[in-house]
């Protein structure tokens, strides 16, 4: 059995935060993924909801020229992705533009160079973080493997984004000694069930969005050093409710 | 056997290169048809998430599901053990001595079943999943009905890879995703219902599938909407979105036949 994916994924986006000194946060993941997925770009923009998406890191020029062109034009993979909660996978821009349905973004997104664009939607369920973005300059699919590897890291930016929304969780978090994976379990889908079921509850326990009460869920695990999935399984066994009003000393 | 039955459900699972294909409502065919087809109790699907994770895509019942679950959460059972090799797998006396994965077994006879059958889905080298028929009946399931199993196994795959590139762009592996965000939005949808009204997860199932059903919404547009929803209050907002042109509800029309 090889190393589990998201906990290797996880480790690069903690190492290349704490070389660069600062917390985990959307930036190390778009370098991530240039750096392994076989893409020469990568962007993330943020869902911000009335307003349009705001860009919020883009690893080199043409990668943040799509991310405006699709804010300007209104229409493209990301857009896509996001209304579908399902990544758009276009290998290869000029074949695909027929059947996209992009008859602005694709030219302008040739005239840069760019042969494929892979969006990803930043979802988790019902809740809307954002879209990150890969380019190659060159056309051609993603390997099987690389698909699995850019749906973790999109993973991890969907949290990285909602923790920065959400206040100081990623204050505490500076990428060091895997702490940030606790918080995200590298084995997801056994505990999946109950972090989502969790973060229901606490919709109307703190009578707040889904996307806060997701937040709020992680924050009173790091705050209390516990697992997410075991303050998740007390959530959902009822042994453990969450206070809507934050203790004076700003733990959750 | 109802030899109409299994002819149609041939057609249907070969039928994936359509406009309005929706691969949870395929899945959840394939489990229907194959209880009704193949004298199991209960059936589910899990394939795997590109992510390296096996996830559950479709179960005929709240009971299967748990024994999906129960496989996936403590790493052993007969469906695990046909993704990994890729061959069927046979449990076929649960409740006796001896058992090979004891924890599971306990699991299985707590939920009502004493048999489990694994079938893999699988074309060529890939495989893709497994189809995992359940029964409250000690004993093998029946080398024709196994068969025909594997049958429907190998044509839903196939459907399920084929490359699609009508008239719907997606491909598979996209909207696998999809489906999977699906699940996770009515996982939220029944944590927000089981706290508002003080039920069980599969009391706020019910409760929110019942809904989906009664206003012909799709199971997760219910739960979107629930979810979505500034107040806990349920149904969420009223059945069916007002048709421009008639004025009328839009309802969504089942895509294969019913029962």
């Amino acid at each position: 059995m090889t190393e589990n994916p998201r906990a290797l994924l996880w480790g690069l986006i903690a190492e290349h935060a704490s070389r660069h000194d600062r917390g985990v946060s959307v930036a190390s993941v778009c370098a991530v993924a240039v750096a392994s997925e076989g893409v020469s770009g990568a962007w993330v923009t943020a869902a911000s909801g009335q307003t349009p998406d705001v860009i919020m890191c883009a690893t080199d020029p043409v990668a943040e020229q799509l991310a405006e062109l699709q804010l300007t034009l209104g229409e493209g993979p990301g857009l896509d992705a996001q209304a579908s909660a399902a990544p758009v996978l276009a290998a290869d821009l000029e074949a695909d533009e027929p059947r996209r349905g992009w008859p602005a973004f694709t030219p302008g997104a040739r005239r840069i160079g760019v042969g494929a664009v892979f969006a990803f939607p930043l979802t988790i369920g019902a809740i809307r973080a954002g879209e990150m973005g890969l380019y190659r300059d060159s056309p051609g699919p993603l390997t099987a493997k690389q698909f699995g590897e850019c749906l973790i890291l999109a993973d991890a930016a969907t949290v990285f984004l909602l923790d920065g929304a959400g206040g100081d969780v990623t204050r505490g978090y500076n990428g060091v000694n895997g702490k940030a994976l606790d918080l995200w379990p590298p084995d997801l889908a056994r505990h999946r069930a109950q972090i989502d079921q969790a973060t229901g509850m606490l919709t109307v326990q703190l009578g707040v969005t889904a996307g806060e009460a997701f937040v709020r869920l992680r924050a009173y695990a790091y705050a209390r050093d516990r697992r997410l999935a075991d303050v998740a399984r007390d959530i959902v066994a009822r042994r453990l409710r969450l206070d809507p009003d934050p203790a004076p000393d700003g733990e959750p | 056997m109802d030899s109409e039955l299994l002819s149609d459900t041939f057609v249907d699972l070969a039928d994936t290169m359509v406009a309005d294909f929706d691969i949870i409502d395929f899945l959840h065919m394939l489990t229907d048809r194959s209880v009704r087809l193949l004298a199991a109790s209960a059936a589910g699907v899990v394939l795997a998430d590109p992510r390296g994770e096996l996830r559950i895509a479709a179960a005929s019942s709240e009971a299967s599901e748990l024994i999906e679950l129960f496989q996936i959460q403590n790493d052993q059972g007969p469906c695990l053990d046909c993704f990994r090799t890729g061959q069927p797998v046979t449990a076929a006396d649960l409740s006796g001595p001896g058992q090979q994965w004891p924890e599971f077994a306990a699991a299985a006879v707590q939920a009502g079943f004493r048999t489990v059958e694994a079938l893999p889905m699988r074309l060529r080298g890939q495989i893709i999943g497994a189809l995992n028929l359940f029964r409250a009946s000690s004993g093998p399931f029946e080398p024709a009905d196994l068969r025909v199993g594997q049958a429907l196994a190998d044509v839903a795959t196939i459907g399920l890879l084929q490359e699609r590139n009508l008239r719907r762009s997606e491909t598979i592996a996209e909207q696998l995703q999809a489906a999977l965000n699906s699940r996770i939005i009515i996982e939220q949808a029944k944590g927000k219902l089981a706290e508002r009204f003080n039920l069980a997860m599969d009391q706020a199932f019910t409760l929110l599938r019942d809904h989906a059903r009664e206003s012909n919404q799709r199971l997760t547009d219910t739960a979107r909407n629930l979810v979505d929803s500034a107040t806990a209050d349920f149904p969420p907002r009223p059945a069916g979105e007002v048709s421009p042109s008639t004025g009328q509800p839009q309802y969504r029309q089942p895509r294969y036949r019913q029962p």
